[in-house]
């Protein structure tokens, strides 16, 4: 019965792995700026594993929560010896408000080397829509105070850019470091 | 225009901490605001006021949620049992 359940999941795995080679969600550069001013570019993360999760700063619980698993899923990975880096990314869904300077305040209270993106508004436009983000911005208040609505998801990157597996609410940081450490074991690039 | 700061981690954690008490406070008196007066202005003091709305909808929804779990469906009396 062992065995079934197994060659179940391979199967699963099979059909995702197609599923996501058709789609090859996060092909096309983008040109953003982290947090400490410097220009990056999609090439800057080539050849490198990446967790990715568009959020913004003014986010009243859901951001903090999903970096805050982020963060405890890199750490949990960075204590496994012989596996190859995370890197933790986080691209705002609000770059009216995220600058430089607002994100650079925000990165901090996670993850160490989570690197925080930002831009103009088309360059992080760009970004999401390669990755199929969804992100609206909502009515200003009288203070000009607003919210925006938006995709919740941890995007798992491979050394290609392309987005391998993506992470929802329900995972726990465990769930996620296991699935990122099942697919370092068994990477194949997903465009030949 | 001056951009406001986005709440910083200590911040945040206040505001958290503000709605906890409001909402339990609101389970102990069957959702009465009026028990929870003082509980409602510091939760509102301490929180952006886009945050208070989201989470007063965030309670809405998770009150019809339990709703659903607990009245919800009522599967058939099945007949015959005692």
């Amino acid at each position: 019965w062992l065995y079934l359940r197994e060659e179940r999941a391979q199967r699963r795995r099979a059909r995702r792995r197609a599923e996501l080679r058709a789609l090859a969600l996060g092909q096309g550069d983008f040109a953003l700026l982290d947090q400490e001013g410097r220009r990056r570019s999609k090439a800057d993360f080539r050849g490198q594993w990446g967790l990715l999760y568009f959020g913004f700063t003014h986010c009243p619980d859901i951001c903090p929560e999903e970096l805050g698993k982020l963060s405890r899923a890199v750490a949990l990975l960075e204590r496994e010896p012989g596996l190859p880096p995370v890197q933790p990314l986080f691209i705002t869904v609000d770059p009216e408000r995220d600058d430089v300077a607002a994100l650079g305040r925000y990165v901090r209270d996670f993850h160490p080397r989570l690197l925080g993106l930002t831009g103009s508004p088309e360059e992080v436009r760009a970004a999401g829509s390669a990755y199929r983000v969804y992100a609206s911005t909502g009515p200003k208040d009288e203070d000009g105070d607003y919210l925006v609505d938006h995709t919740v998801l941890i995007y798992l990157l491979g050394p290609d850019g392309l987005f391998l597996d993506y992470y929802g609410r329900s995972k726990t940081d465990v769930q996620i470091a296991q699935s990122v450490r099942r697919h370092m074991e068994s990477y194949e690039p997903l465009l030949d | 225009v001056a951009k406001m700061s986005a709440p910083t981690m200590e911040e945040r954690k206040a505001c958290w901490g503000a709605r906890d008490e409001f909402w339990q406070c609101m389970d102990r008196h069957g959702d009465d605001a009026s028990k929870c007066e003082k509980l409602r202005l510091s939760f509102e003091s301490r929180c952006p006021q886009q945050w208070v709305k989201h989470f007063d909808k965030r309670r809405d929804f998770l009150k019809y949620k339990r709703k659903l779990e607990t009245e919800g469906y009522h599967p058939p009396e099945a007949t015959g049992k005692s």
